[in-house]
């Protein structure tokens, strides 16, 4: 990938971006299981390795909270209004099916890349 | 917050805000906005315990730039919208480039081609001289394109949002997707029509243009020069070997690389006699009975003088067969010979 490919290391780039951005959701469906707010959220995605800028986190928050897999709080704390966002039920049914899927998806990956890695 | 920068630094972070608020939808600003604001308040706060002081103005520029310029923060919690989406993007991409081909281009070789060749065409323009017709022409052309392309897309835009209701593309019949095609394949009826048009031509050739005496009757009498024979024994033969290879192409519906070579050749020999007639003075003579001497030469002459005008029609016309001959030489060759090349490379090694 690297020698010959003009323009190799924006293909990667690329194909990262579109590969992380199912496991995004999943990830944050996941860490929601706790109540957090926005700031904190994103602290802990990164802490955990997946970071994500705050550009593609709000909107997504929102865009979740819309689908009803989300449910949002405005409280204060230290002083200041923070929205607390928390897996709504309907968000848990989804998360619980799309950690299947994901647990699908990896024994299939893992299946392929052995039988490549066999021949 | 107001002792995080040296200057004003509530003015930076307010004025952000609302350049952000701006772009957004009035039911959801408030909202948005007041979530960006603790974000950043958030982020300040922590880069101030890290630093152990307040920030100042350029660090404070530098987590706005960070987050991004407001419209483009603002543009990310606005639902996507599209004049023209991805399912219709690529049929109206295509109509442009045919609008661009079959009009907006052939506009453009209309107007040189008055321009060059039509005298009362060029003096009704080049009244304010050379630069003021081009400039004139140029405005025009410009003012058409925006028309032109200007429709097109509210005609798709239009679709677009009855595609995006009724989903009218989403239903659709395999069965009704046009034949594969093979771009080697010759049409049969076109190799038909090309052996009967051919061989009528030849008939009525030798039937009528077999002589240099054109127009034999009392009242006019019009005769060719003696180099006309060259002409009519080249086209016989042109017709003549078109014929066969119309025979053969309808046999064997499939270009080779021989046959499409003898295609571009008889083309260019074709082209080439039609434009050596064009320049011949081919018209030797008019005479009649009631036709004076002189105007009669004058008529040859203004005849032969036209003929010889339409030579760099001709001689385009020509170049355009020869380059589209010329394309199906090497397709033919990329299609046919091309993966023969590399079974043979292949066997050898």
């Amino acid at each position: 990938m690297a020698n010959g490919t003009q323009g190799g290391p924006e293909i990667l780039e690329n194909l990262k971006l579109e590969l992380r951005r199912g496991c995004l959701i999943v990830a944050v469906l996941g860490q929601l299981r706790t109540e957090q707010y926005g700031y904190t959220l994103r602290k802990a995605l990164a802490d955990d390795g997946l970071a994500i800028d705050e550009g593609t986190l709000y909107p997504l928050l929102r865009r979740l909270e819309t689908q009803g897999l989300l449910v949002s709080q405005w409280r204060e704390e230290d002083k200041r209004n923070k929205r607390f966002y928390r897996l709504s039920p309907a968000g848990e049914q989804i998360l619980t099916q799309l950690l299947e899927e994901w647990q699908n998806i990896n024994t299939s990956l893992n299946k392929i890349l052995q039988e490549a890695q066999a021949l | 917050m107001s002792k995080t920068t040296s200057r004003n630094p509530m003015d930076i972070l307010d004025r952000y805000l609302q350049a952000v608020g701006f772009w957004l939808p009035k039911a959801q600003q408030q909202d948005i906005v007041a979530e960006l604001s603790e974000d950043l308040h958030s982020q300040i706060e922590e880069k101030e315990t890290e630093l152990g002081r307040s920030l100042n103005e350029t660090e404070m520029d530098a987590i706005l730039k960070r987050r991004g310029r407001p419209l483009l923060v603002a543009n990310r919690y606005l639902p996507q919208q599209s004049l023209i989406g991805p399912v219709l993007f690529p049929i109206y991409w295509f109509v442009l480039k045919i609008v661009a081909l079959f009009y907006l281009g052939p506009w453009v070789l209309v107007w040189i081609g008055m321009m060059s060749f039509s005298s009362s065409y060029r003096a009704a323009h080049t009244s304010a001289g050379w630069l003021g017709a081009i400039v004139s022409a140029w405005s025009a052309w410009w003012f058409t394109a925006l028309v032109t392309l200007s429709t097109v897309t509210i005609v798709f835009a239009v679709l677009e949002q009855v595609q995006s209701r009724s989903r009218f593309l989403e239903n659709w019949n395999p069965r009704k997707l046009p034949p594969a095609r093979n771009p080697n394949q010759i049409p049969r009826s076109g190799s038909l029509i090309e052996v009967v048009a051919n061989l009528m031509f030849g008939i009525w050739w030798i039937d009528i243009m077999s002589t240099r005496v054109l127009l034999d009757r009392p009242e006019v009498r019009v005769v060719l020069s003696p180099v006309w024979r060259y002409f009519f024994w080249g086209f016989l033969l042109l017709a003549l070997i078109n014929t066969v290879l119309a025979a053969v192409n309808l046999a064997r519906p499939y270009w080779t690389v021989l046959r499409a070579s003898f295609r571009l050749a008889t083309d260019c020999v074709g082209a080439g006699l039609f434009c050596w007639m064009l320049k011949a003075s081919l018209l030797a003579e008019i005479t009649g009975a009631g036709i004076p001497a002189a105007r009669a030469l004058e008529i040859t002459n203004a005849i032969n003088l036209g003929m010889a005008k339409v030579f760099p029609v001709v001689l385009a016309a020509g170049a355009v067969i020869a380059l589209v001959d010329a394309r199906r030489i090497y397709r033919v060759n990329k299609t046919v010979l091309a993966p023969l090349k590399r079974e043979v490379s292949a066997a050898l090694v």
